[in-house]
This record gives structure tokens, sequence and C-alpha cells, in this order.
């Protein structure tokens, strides 16, 4: 089953239609977190500084998107008083695009630190910090799939990819942190331990949404 | 007796049962014919024969013909499935119908099956064809747009090992391409969407620029080398062979000019924070100074420059880079004027249409001259393009400036003015048809308050 084949009928209720605006636009705000998060990394690790301009103005619209669903949720619930994989898949909408709202935060945080990065040199790690950012997209990647087509298994198994962010971010930490003989000043560190930190959160939060879509199919939480 | 009345009874009871089924026969033979009136094409529909065979042959014949639309249908179906080019088109809720195997190929659509009818947005994560859709929807009306279409690669749950895909993909789990989308209007509330692949273009463009700059590159040090053994040797000769060395130094200037102007212009593009020093200046300060550089040519000429500066314009931005662009926009201006004229350049600040709280430096140049030719116009930022199709340069006059025509002095402009944010164009003046070269330049902030 997909996220619209619930609501594809020739002649739709009321609540359908809402519904399925509702759907659209979760997906909607859904690619733009994906394309902040993109532009991020691009603003990181290929030095695009001009993203950081762009993600500014992605970033209200992810916001009013945020609102309007919200908005649109708790109208939905009040009026139709949904029952059963409605309510949950209501409920848990709610819950889900306040977890892209964060990602896409973080995703800003990122390219304010990268311009504040640009005027030192490259650190030695910060191929591995791509590789994280990239395995950090990976995941959303993945729980947007198994948004759309409710794929409760997918969902869950995010949490399995999200175990190789940790170990980057615990094994960044240390390499940063246990660092001796330091030339210069500090903040370029500083700024990667944040990073690194921040790539950790929104792994965090794309295995979130993975859990709340198997939530909505199977009525579990794990 | 009463046998007969009963007789009779019977004979009226029937002949009232029959004109009744007569009328009725009648009745539907008539309603018959005016069905197959209605819905039959072919002319020929007063030949004789009854109403329910016309009818058997109509129905013969529109079966017929659905099935050869069918048909039709079908081959369109294989030409558009079989087009070098990405289609594909949603209903009215954004819903995917169809899309042929280009488009599945660009915009990688795996998760989409023939029949099925999911929405675009689960299959496709793309905000931009999402806008194009809705901006056609809304409008109506043929909507072009070029965008680079990113797709990160997902773990799907069929594949159950996510350290193989972690090891084999490690560079690849973004991939992009550029896709220009033409959207058109359907009926039904139907939109169809046109996706040709820019990606070879891109790719072919750059290589262009990337060989050509290694061209440069190569060139530069011979050069250098030539002028020097040149100049060495200019000292020790007479003429006429003098004059011909002479000759010789005058065009590996100008060869070795063009070469870093080359190599400028690419640097400027690769990486204008590289190159880019921004420093608080002020634009009409700059303009007069650089009108200073050349006014021993304008006196020769008797061309007077009217520019008034009035407007506080402070803006942020490379001081020797923005007086190359003035340099070499008024050097123009200067060259294509004709004797005792003047070039008008007004500068003003307004706020920037886009956003609001920012304001920008605006500066129109206008000469007295002919200005662009109008095949020319599209063309005059590009590199190395020459209005003249002859491609000859006159030996001429002021020689002794840096940008006697190689061709790239607007090109490295445009680059330069973009590199500051900022843009510029080109047009005729709709009066007195001088060249109007009109370009912006975002101001530091807050410099209106400061007025």
């Amino acid at each position: 089953m997909s996220l619209s084949q619930k609501t594809i009928r020739l002649e739709k209720t009321n609540f359908e239609r809402s519904l399925s605006k509702i759907q659209q636009d979760v997906l909607r705000m859904g690619t733009l977190v994906e394309q902040s998060f993109r532009m991020s990394h691009q603003c990181l690790f290929q030095r695009d500084i001009d993203a950081a301009k762009k993600i500014i103005y992605l970033e209200k619209r992810i916001d009013q998107y945020y609102r309007q669903i919200e908005l649109d949720c708790a109208t939905l619930m009040t009026l139709q008083a949904p029952v059963a994989q409605d309510l949950r898949f209501v409920s848990a909408l709610m819950q889900l695009v306040r977890d892209l709202e964060r990602i896409g935060d973080y995703a800003q945080d990122l390219t304010e630190m990268a311009v504040k990065l640009v005027k030192y040199p490259s650190h030695s790690c910060l191929s591995e910090v791509a590789m994280m950012s990239e395995q950090a997209q990976l995941m959303l990647a993945t729980s947007l799939v198994a948004l759309a087509d409710l794929d409760a298994e997918t969902g869950l198994s995010i949490k399995q990819l999200d175990d190789l962010v940790d170990d980057a971010y615990e094994s960044l930490y240390e390499k940063l942190a246990y660092q001796k003989d330091v030339p210069g000043i500090v903040e370029p560190i500083l700024i990667l331990g944040l990073i690194i930190r921040h790539l950790e959160r929104m792994a965090d939060h794309a295995t979130n949404i993975g859990q709340r879509v198997a939530y909505i199919v199977t009525g579990e939480r794990k | 007796m009463f046998n007969d009345m009963a007789t009779l009874d019977f004979f009226l009871g029937l002949a009232l049962g029959l004109s009744l089924y007569l009328w009725q026969q009648y009745y539907f033979r008539s309603q018959l014919k005016k069905i197959i009136k209605v819905f039959s094409a072919s002319g020929d529909r007063n030949i004789s024969l009854s109403p329910l065979s016309l009818i058997r042959r109509e129905l013969y014949l529109l079966d017929q013909k659905r099935r050869e639309l069918e048909q039709i249908e079908e081959n369109w179906r294989i030409v558009v499935e079989q087009a070098p080019i990405g289609y594909l088109v949603v209903n009215g809720d954004n819903q995917l119908i169809w899309c042929n195997s280009e488009a599945q190929f660009l915009l990688k659509i795996d998760r989409w099956r023939f029949g099925e009818l999911r929405l675009l947005l689960e299959l496709v994560r793309s905000y931009e064809l999402d806008q194009l859709i809705e901006k056609t929807r809304q409008t109506q009306k043929k909507q072009e747009k070029e965008w680079i279409f990113y797709f990160t690669k997902y773990a799907s749950s069929v594949e159950k090992n996510p350290a193989a895909t972690n090891s084999t993909a490690s560079s690849r789990i973004v991939n992009s391409i550029e896709i220009k989308g033409y959207g058109f209007p359907l009926s039904n509330n139907q939109v169809g969407v046109f996706l040709v692949n820019l990606q070879p273009l891109v790719e072919l463009s750059q290589s262009r620029d990337r060989a050509f700059s290694d061209l440069a590159h190569e060139l530069k040090t011979p050069l250098t080398s030539i002028s020097l053994v040149g100049e060495n040797l200019l000292n020790r000769l007479q003429n006429p062979e003098y004059r011909w060395v002479e000759q010789m130094l005058k065009e590996v200037t100008r060869l070795s000019n063009l070469v870093q102007e080359w190599l400028d212009i690419s640097r400027l593009q690769d990486d204008p924070t590289q190159v880019i020093n921004y420093e608080t200046l002020d634009l009409c300060e700059l303009i007069v100074s650089v009108w200073g550089i050349l006014e021993p040519i304008a006196k020769k000429k008797q061309v007077t420059l009217n520019h008034h500066p009035t407007v506080n314009s402070i803006i942020e931005g490379d001081k020797s880079r923005l007086m190359q662009v003035f340099l070499n926009l008024l050097d123009n201006a200067l060259k294509h004027s004709p004797p005792n004229s003047t070039i008008s350049v007004n500068v003003t600040v307004e706020q920037s249409e886009t956003n609001h709280n920012k304001t920008q430096a605006i500066v129109d140049i206008i000469d007295s001259g002919s200005g662009f030719a109008e095949s020319d116009l599209p063309y005059v930022f590009e590199r190395l393009y020459r209005g003249d199709k002859s491609r000859t340069r006159s030996p001429d006059l002021n020689s002794n400036n840096i940008f006697s025509g190689s061709g790239l002095g607007l090109a490295i402009a445009k680059q330069i003015i973009s590199s500051h944010k900022g843009s510029i164009q080109a047009q005729n003046h709709p009066k007195h048809h001088g060249a109007w070269v009109h370009l912006t330049l975002p101001c530091k902030r807050n410099s209106l308050k400061e007025n």
C-alpha cells in the first residue's frame, strides 16, 4: 500500500480530500527539507557559499508548510474526528512534520557554520564528515520513501542505518577531541564538533520519521 | 346472439391490441431512425434497409473505428515510449497517470508500475517539477523551467544489507542531472511534461571551457618568452627589421593579453570568492576616476562625459575589478561615439525589486553612437563574440588601451558584475539609438539610511 492509495477512489469524501491535500503538503515539505540538507552539504564540502543565502528562502517555505500542515491536521481532527488508522495517520503526521522542520533548521545552522569554516584550511577529518553527511541524507531519503510507500519495514530499517552515523560520530568525536599539538586557534575544530553533532541529530530525526511511518501502518510503537 | 357478441368483443380487442402493437413498432422504428440520424457519420443512411439492420451496420462500423483508434493510440503510446525525451502526464490531483521510459530514467522513477495511480511527489521528490506542474495548471499556458535534479539514494527494504550499499556508494549517494522541463495543460485538468536531459550539454560546455583554459595556460609561458626575446632583439635592429619586430611584438602583447584575460575570466567563474577582494567604495567616485584615465583620448575626439554624482552610492566591491569594468564600458562607449558628442552616465539608488530590505545602485551608460546591431544584442556578453563577422581587427587609433577588442571585454565585465551579485544588460536607447548598458550592483546595507 502506498500513501495515496488510501484516498484514491472515484468519489472522495470531504475527509479524504482534506487528507490527500495534507499528504501532498507533507511530501512537498519533505522535498524542500531534502533540498536544504543537500544545499548545506554543498555549502560545507564544496564551499558553495551561495547556498547559504538560498537556504534562507527554503527555510521560510518549510516553516510555512510546517504551520499549514499542523493547522490542517488539527482542523481535520476536530472537525472530522477520524478513527483507527486515519487517526494514527493524522497524529503521526503532526509529529513527523516537526521532525522534518528540525532537520531543515539544522541544515540552515550547518550552512552558517560552513560560512565560518571557509576561512580556514580544510581539516583532515572533512572527508569523513562528508561521508557522514551523505549517510544522513540517505537516511532522510529512505524515510521519505518509506512515508510515500507507507512501508513499515523500510521505516524500521532506518534504525540500522542510524548505527553507522552514530559510529561515525563517536570516531570523529574522538579524533577531534583528542588531537594534540593543534596549531592555530580552536574555532575550526569547535565548528567541526558542532557539525558532527548536528548531523547526528539530523540522522536521529530521520530515524524518528521512519518509526512514525511504522506506527501509522502497524499501530505499534517500537 | 351471446356468441356473436363475444366474437365481436374478441375481434375488437384483437384489433385494439394489434393497433397498439403496430403503433409501438412504428414508434420504435422512428426512434431508431432518429438515433441513427444523430450518431451515424456516414451519409448513406437513407438506403432502404430496416432500421435494425442499419443499427447493426452502424454498431459494426463504430466498433471497427474504435479498434482503429485503439490501434492508433497504441502506436502513439509506443512512439512516446520510445521517444528520446522524457514525457509524463499527471491528473488534476497530481497523480502520475503515465510516463515513458526516458522520464523514468531521468527522474529515477523506479517504484511505479504501469496502471498504478500514485501521487507524483511520492515517486519523484522534486520540488521544481511540482512547481512547474502547478504553474502550468494555474496559468493554463505552456511553461518552461530548467533545474538540476538531485536524486538521493535510499536504502530499500528489499536490500537487507546496509553495509553493502554503504561500501559501494559512498560517493554516489547523491546524483545530479540537469533537466529542462516543458509543461503544458491538457484536457480534464491534466498536465503533461516533456523532460529534456541537458546534462550532456552542460558537461560539453564545461569541458570546452576547461580545454580552452588549459590551452591558455600552455600559451602563457611561451608567449612571455617570445615577447622577452623580441624586446631584446629590438635594441639590436635597424629598419626595416626594427619595424617588423615591433609589429610582431604588438601582436604578441595582444595575444598574451587575450590569454591573461581568458585565465582571469575562468578564475572568476570557478571561484569568485577567491578573486574578489571586497572593500567599501563610492561608485560615483570610481566612475569619475575611470573617466580621468580616459580623458586624454576623449579630449582628442572632443567627447564629453555627462555625469552628475549626486547620490550616495556606497557599495561593497573589488575596486580594481570594478575599475576594469567601467574602463571597458566607457572605452567602448568612447570608441563608438562620434566626435563632439556626449556620453551620459546616470547613477541612481533604489530599492531592490526582489527584496525590499535591500537597495541597489543602478548605472546607465548611454553613448551617442550607432548602438549595437540588433542581431548582436543577445550575444554581446559571450566570450570571443565579435559584432563584426569578418573578425578583422582594425589596427587602430587607441591601441594603447588594454582592451583593444579581444572580444573578452564585455564577457569579463559580465563575469565581474555577476560575481558582485549584480546584473548587466545591453540594449539600444529607444530615442537616439546609442548603445545603452544598464547595470545594477547591490548597495552596502543601510546606505540609504545614512544618506
